[in-house]
């Protein structure tokens, strides 16, 4: 949608430098805005929650290079800590051989001709790897950690022996006489005001200028919470900001009183945001050509707020209620209006701060000596033996440690650890493919259920091919092919049901059938009333008059929800709806899709009412052609839709499917089924190829993956014929259910190991209802791998909820028409969810959220941390805290250059597959070989260390295991 | 059970349960969070039980009020410091409102959490809650009541801070304490002058017959200065008029801390203390008139300033604040009836709405849907009868929270930094300073190893 236009590679990347002399200060400016801009999250208002790449902005550069560069962009980790990855190694998540791997594929080098390779040197340092070194006091670091009193006892065997006749304090003498120290590093320039002040007077501009920045920001944004909405807000966040905060006897906090004089004056001369920005940059003394930076820093130190200004600023249709214009301009005139005053204020001019140099940070001149200690202590290199080494000799090794840096390491050993992930991704999976069907096709299925890919129906899907062999499962991408605007009964506007890529061009409505018109109004009716009742209790049980009449006379009435919502949950949701139903007639609903007139179209939004024959045929076909359900459908075929319901929960959305832009995919299920059941359609579908039985019903149906409620959508309307079908397929959905249920638990430490199927039901059902439970269900958090093929490769295969499933038959493809569609649907989600939880896991407080716990919605468009802070975007720890950070596995069935073809095909996907975003491997349709894709070319998977354990069913497997589990085949017979 | 038994015991228990878990963690033991609920949760059932005996027991027995003697802890010439314990109809209408709101915040926090590493200590301090809030309302003098009050006012200044790893939380909890110190002061200064003019801080000793409809028995002047002092100490512990700032800087910790502390229970203190010297307030008009301002100002202002407020959290706090700004007026005019119904409802509600503070979004939401799409405008109402220009006078004094920040630290704060700073003259050695900048955010990110 929107998202593509804000945050597609702009022109400035490469051409920006070039061409600013020519063009004027104010276009100039805009310019620096703009691409400034692009650093920022691109997070919408939380409503709706849509995984992105968050380093979106860096995406045209290699995934390693990036990561480092956003590292030092926005002060974030840009891997795990070289501890987790030697936690990791020390368990055998990474094996030596995965280093020796990743090594041989980097530039090697001889350092110490004939003694000493780069490879080497490299290996030891990352295993066993290098000591920790503070780099602030070295010498008590050695005398604490016994550093001096013996060598490292994890020493390589040739190295312990070489170093057998010597001593650590000979050792260190030697490294301090021959190992010239590194001179402390230069100062640096400040890159705002900010820095230098704190270090002059000790105080925090940033804590000074946020409060009242955060406070009009959010009052500006709000979209319902503030009972008074801010005055003057349709003039802009600068000038309302001008209108309002100057007031006579107004108080400016300390340091800030200058504001007061600058806000009157802007007003008087009527500057716009540009002008202030070009003034402020001015009396700040910042050259044109570092105004990029000073912008991009500046912005970045509010980057939530600001983002959330950028966002709506580009699409004001994101707003969830009140659309309010939005400036990142005005925000950053503001925000500098703010900074000079503050910075007159306090050191009485604004240009000195620019030639001010900061102090270098504490620095021990002797922490490169220790870290060179260390390293010829793994190297076994012994005190005479470096007495021998000539100087530049020494320079040479002195260099190679360097450039072996921790950033460098930590690439090094994520890669490995990747590595073995993949290993034990696709090893397994070529076995399991060479081996013979699990249950041998029978002569037609009872059943297909199409359900979405993500990866936590996996283990449903597996659950229910368990349960009942002789039901077979789809993955399609959940929106099922329509791409729709809807509506439903109970709303009053339409919503995108589709990937954020998709702009939607048709619009549905659910609409009551004609009999039941008057319990829709009913119902209607009754909904209003309750929104009255909520919203005067919520308004009148925090204002002044009726917040005393109110809060006295009927607040004890709360102790009823209060107690009971949080001793029995359970019950709890039950009664509610129950009343629910009591009081809320449910009239019988149909869609309103179709569409007559070819190209009536709502004049505001653009969009099309519904479809005609032959589009509808379109959305059908773009299921079932690349599925391979071209013929001999089963009797029943289920189209189940997901989404995901708890409370409590400000991050609700990020659980439901992103295939539908953050939203539940009921209505797209429900649609397809109806689509698909239309005779014209069917005869229409014929023409392409694709033939539907008579006798082959499509029903629609709603998956919550929190509660893993199941329920069908038009089951009147199901021929009579096709009851005694349905009620099998309830049966085993039923049970698959409880496993799935039970399979989930394995990872709730509340559950507990000895928890039954049925009370595991229960238990996640707990979950959804729970108000005090931050981890409702787990999410995307365990997701690595996504597998585009046919179910016949995977059937059987426990892959531990951590793979995407598509559905897709290249044997009957050979235009790659289909491929494209399936990858073009699959990868920017999968890609986009694996990165954001990437990202969020590997540095929770910067691009993710940090712990739920004391998160403040505000605005309704986002959370702070407690009392007032930056909103906080990302995922929050709890949704990260068992995720594996790795790139996403993608597995597609087919042959490499078909892949390539249709991935070069599309930019958007060649630039994040060239630039490893992504980790790319085929499958070979015909003999099941697989490639994966290194740096450019695909090579053929060799090897077969990964064994494929046998387990007779997914339960005997994970039982009582809490941690990522390997693939194993699971076959009943096994037993 | 006898009463004499059933009342310390009660008390005790949320007490001793802290000292066992803090000796285990001290000595480097570590309670499962399975056993620390499980604790948790027996505690409070049996706590909740213990209270309904005690009041089915004072039922049966016709009492309206016992009191518990366990003796002097110490004894000074003929000042003896009394362990003396007080249950009427006021105290056990708070005790059992303690019992049933914190025991439900337990209930729910042993969900809200699980796995986080301050687990252990949220409970320990959850208890030690418990455990000083007991000991304020049941009490028998201002010497025992403002032991369980500075207990309140550390636990709640830890809970603030209990994100110790990020400034922000450990800012706002030094202010919160800062403002909890400087209304002690005022308890103190009653205390003294209360042993000073009358020998005694004992309730008996002060007051003369059962709450309600007891007698002061200090008179005059001193009463009065007396009667002050103490309304300007329950202004702090509720955050009210002089000490009207601190409450929405409270909410730095986990939401079902702020629940308990600033939507129910600590919150109130100042309240119970009012309502129990009523009898020293009503005797004289200043304090009558002092009390009913500071109620009044603070409840215009926290109204005020909820209507700007645009975060779920600060919006809670000012509305509990203006509530309870009205739950002094009321105590002041001597509704004392209605003023205990309007906190016991404050209260509960108040709870739930913290508890539920995340789900705003969703309820919002929900709301705006079933309304179909048209959310009634508010902020329309009174405003609309006052001039443009003072509309948006008072617009401003909302959104800079009345000021309150600025003026004190404009005028209070920065004056005795610059105070301080002068006497550092005096140290022999000024520690050098070491400004925070000089430590890179991530040392770790450093390429030069």
């Amino acid at each position: 949608m929107s998202i593509r236009t804000h945050a597609s590679p702009c022109g400035l990347h490469d051409s920006w430098q070039e061409t600013q002399p020519a063009e004027g200060r104010l276009e100039h400016l805009r310019r620096v805005v703009d691409h400034a801009a692009h650093s920022l999250p691109i997070q919408g208002p939380l409503g709706v929650f849509v995984h992105y790449n968050t380093l979106r902005s860096l995406q045209h550069r290699r995934f390693e290079d990036a990561v480092t560069e956003g590292g030092r962009l926005f002060k974030a980790e840009p891997f795990l800590s070289e501890e987790a990855y030697q936690t990791e190694r020390s368990r055998r998540r990474i094996l030596d051989e995965d280093i020796d791997a990743v090594l041989s594929r980097e530039p090697d080098a001889d350092i110490l001709p004939g003694r000493l390779r780069r490879r080497e040197l490299r290996r030891v340092m990352l295993a066993p790897g290098m000591r920790r070194v503070n780099g602030i006091n070295i010498s008590w670091q050695l005398e604490e950690g016994g550093w001096l009193d013996s060598f490292r006892n994890d020493l390589p065997e040739p190295s312990a022996t070489a170093l057998r006749r010597d001593s650590p304090s000979a050792l260190w003498d030697a490294c301090r006489v021959r190992v010239k120290p590194r001179p402390a590093p230069p100062p640096v320039m400040p890159k705002r005001p900010r820095d230098v002040v704190l270090v002059q007077h000790g105080i925090d501009m940033d804590a000074l200028i946020h409060p009242p920045l955060i406070r009009l920001t959010g009052a500006y944004l709000d979209q319902g919470i503030a009972y008074w909405p801010m005055p003057h807000r349709d003039k802009g966040l600068l000038q309302a900001a001008r209108k309002i905060m100057p007031q006579v006897f107004a108080i400016f906090p300390a340091h800030l009183s200058g504001v007061r004089a600058e806000f009157l004056r802007q007003d008087a001369a009527n500057m716009d945001a540009d002008t202030v920005v070009l003034e402020a940059l001015e009396q700040l003394d910042v050259p044109l050509g570092q105004w990029e930076e000073f912008v991009t820093e500046e912005l970045l130190a509010l980057r939530g707020w600001a983002g959330m200004i950028r966002m709506l600023e580009v699409d004001v249709t994101l707003a969830p209620h009140d659309r309010v214009r939005c400036s990142l301009m005005e925000f950053l005139a503001l925000r500098l209006t703010y900074t000079v005053a503050a910075l007159k204020d306090i050191s009485g001019d604004t240009v000195a701060w620019r030639t001010t140099l900061l102090p270098v940070p504490r620095f021990d001149s002797l922490t490169h000596v220790a870290r060179v200690f260390d390293v010829v202590q793994l190297l076994g290199i012994s005190s005479s033996e470096l007495g021998t080494f000539t100087d530049e000799e020494l320079a040479w090794l002195d260099q190679e440690i360097l450039a072996c840096h921790e950033t460098e390491r930590r690439r090094l050993l994520h890669l490995a650890y990747e590595r073995r992930h993949e290993r034990r991704v696709l090893i397994p999976l070529a076995r399991h493919r060479a081996m013979p069907q699990i249950v041998p096709s029978s002569n037609r299925l009872i059943a297909q259920v199409v359900f979405c890919i993500d990866e936590r129906e996996e283990s449903i899907r597996r659950a229910l091919e368990e349960v009942d062999p002789s039901i077979e499962t789809v993955g399609v991408a959940g929106f099922f092919g329509v791409a729709i605007n809807n509506a439903s009964m109970d709303d009053a506007d339409g919503v995108s049901l589709c990937p954020v890529v998709i702009k939607p061009a048709h619009s549905v409505r659910e609409v009551a059938v004609g009999g039941d018109a008057h319990l829709h109004e009913q119902r209607q009716g009754m909904r209003r009333v309750w929104a009255m009742v909520a919203r005067n209790s919520f308004i009148s049980s925090r204002t002044l008059v009726r917040g005393w009449i109110s809060t006295a006379c009927l607040g004890f009435l709360s102790l009823f929800p209060l107690v009971l919502r949080v001793l029995t949950p359970l019950a709890y949701g039950r009664f509610i709806k129950q009343l629910n139903r009591a009081f809320l007639p449910e009239p019988k609903t149909e869609f309103a899709f179709m569409r007559d007139d070819a190209a009536s179209r709502d004049a505001t939004t653009g969009l099309m009412s519904g479809f005609t024959t032959q589009e509808l045929a379109e959305c059908v076909y773009e299921v079932l052609g690349p599925a391979g359900l071209h013929k001999g459908h089963a009797r029943l075929v289920v189209i189940l839709g997901h989404g995901s319901t708890s409370l409590n929960n400000p991050y609700e959305s990020a659980y439901c499917c992103q295939a539908c832009g953050g939203r539940t995919g009921a209505p797209n299920a429900r649609l397809f089924a109806l689509i698909a059941n239309r005779p014209a359609v069917r005869e229409a579908l014929r023409a392409k190829g694709v033939v539907i039985p008579e006798d082959t019903w499509f029903l629609g149906g709603y998956h919550d993956t929190c509660n893993e409620d199941i329920n069908f959508f038009d089951v009147d309307l199901l021929p009579d014929t096709h009851h005694a079908d349905l009620a099998r397929i309830h049966q085993s959905l039923d049970k698959a259910r409880t496993l799935n249920a039970h399979e989930r638990a394995r990872r709730f430490a509340a559950a507990g190991h000895d928890i039954t199927p049925e009370s595991s039901l229960r238990h996640v059902q707990e979950r959804a209802e729970h108000i005090g439970e931050p981890r409702p269900e787990y999410g995307h958090c365990t997701n690595a791998v996504t597998f585009v093929g046919r179910r016949e490769i995977t059937k059987g295969l426990f892959m531990d909820r951590r793979a995407f499933l598509a559905s897709y038959d290249a044997t009957k493809d050979p235009t790659n028409e289909a491929l494209a569609q399936v990858v073009g649907a699959a990868l920017p989600v999968c890609y986009s969810i694996n990165l954001d939880y990437y990202f969020s896991a590997v540095d929770n407080d910067v691009y993710g959220s940090g712990t739920k716990l004391p998160h403040n919605i505000t605005g309704l468009v986002g959370v702070m941390n407690g009392y007032q802070s930056d909103l906080r975007t990302g995922l929050p720890a709890q949704a990260v805290e068992i995720h594996e950070p790795v790139r996403m596995l993608f597995v597609v069935e087919t042959t490499p250059e078909r892949l390539m073809s249709v991935i070069k095909a599309d930019s958007e996907l060649n630039e994040i597959v060239c630039n490893q975003w992504i980790r790319i491997a085929t499958m070979d349709p015909d003999d099941g070989h697989v490639e994966v894709y290194r740096d450019g070319v695909f090579e053929k998977l060799e090897g077969n260390e990964e064994p494929l354990p046998v387990a007779s069913s997914s339960l005997a497997w994970y039982r009582g295991k809490m941690e990522h589990l390997a693939l194993a085949r699971i076959d009943p017979r096994a037993a | 059970m006898n009463l004499k038994i059933l009342i310390p015991l009660f008390i005790a228990t949320p007490g001793v349960l802290f000292l066992a878990l803090s000796i285990v963690w001290l000595l480097g033991g570590c309670v499962t969070e399975r056993t620390m609920a499980r604790i948790t949760k027996s505690a409070y059932a049996v706590l909740a039980l213990l209270v309904i005996m005690t009041g089915w027991r004072m039922r049966v027995d016709g009492l309206h009020s016992v009191r518990v003697m366990l003796g002097d802890w110490f004894t000074v010439g003929h000042y003896g410091y009394p362990l003396s314990l007080l249950i009427d109809r006021l105290s056990l209408l708070m005790v059992g409102l303690t019992v049933v709101l914190a025991g439900i915040v337990g209930f729910f926090s042993v969900r809200y959490l699980h796995r986080d590493p301050g687990f252990h200590r949220f409970f320990m301090l959850l208890h030690l809650f418990t455990f000083g809030a007991l000991l304020v309302f049941t009490a028998d003098s201002l010497d025992l009541l403002i032991v369980g009050w500075e207990t309140v006012a550390i636990t709640s200044v830890l809970l603030v801070g209990f994100f110790q790893y990020r400034p922000e939380p450990v800012r706002n909890a030094l202010w919160v304490f800062a403002s909890y110190r400087v209304a002690d002061l005022f308890m103190l200064l009653a205390i003294f002058l209360a042993h000073h003019w009358f020998g005694t801080t004992s309730w008996e000793g002060l007051f003369s017959g059962e709450w309600p409809g007891c007698q002061s028995q200090m008179q005059g002047a001193e009463g009065t200065v007396i009667a002050v002092l103490l309304v300007i100490a329950a202004g702090g512990k509720s955050s009210q008029g002089l000490f009207c700032g601190w409450l929405p800087r409270a909410m730095e910790g986990p939401t079902p801390s702020s629940a308990v502390f600033y939507g129910a229970i600590s919150i109130h203190a100042g309240a119970y203390l009012l309502l129990r010297i009523e009898p020293l307030i009503h005797q004289s008009w200043i304090a009558t008139g002092l009390i009913i301002i500071t109620g009044l100002a603070t409840a215009f202002l926290g109204t005020l300033v909820h209507r700007t407020c645009a975060d779920a959290k600060a919006s809670l706090a000012y509305a509990a604040q203006t509530q309870i700004g009205l739950i002094f007026i009321e105590i002041g005019f001597g509704w004392t009836t209605f003023a205990v119904i309007h906190l016991v409802s404050h209260a509960t509600l108040r709870t739930l709405q913290f508890l539920r503070a995340p789900s705003m979004l969703r309820d919002y939401h929900r709301v705006h849907a079933a309304s179909g799409g048209k959310v009634s405008p508010t902020g329309s109402l009174y405003e609309s009868l006052l001039p443009p220009a003072l509309q948006l006078w008072l617009y401003r004094l909302a959104l800079g929270r009345g000021f309150y920040d600025a003026i004190v630290e404009r005028w209070i704060v920065a004056p005795i930094q610059a105070v301080a700073r002068w006497l550092a003259v005096f140290e022999p050695q000024s520690p050098q300073k070491q400004p925070a900048a000089n430590t890179p955010a991530h040392p770790a990110e450093s390429t030069v190893s």
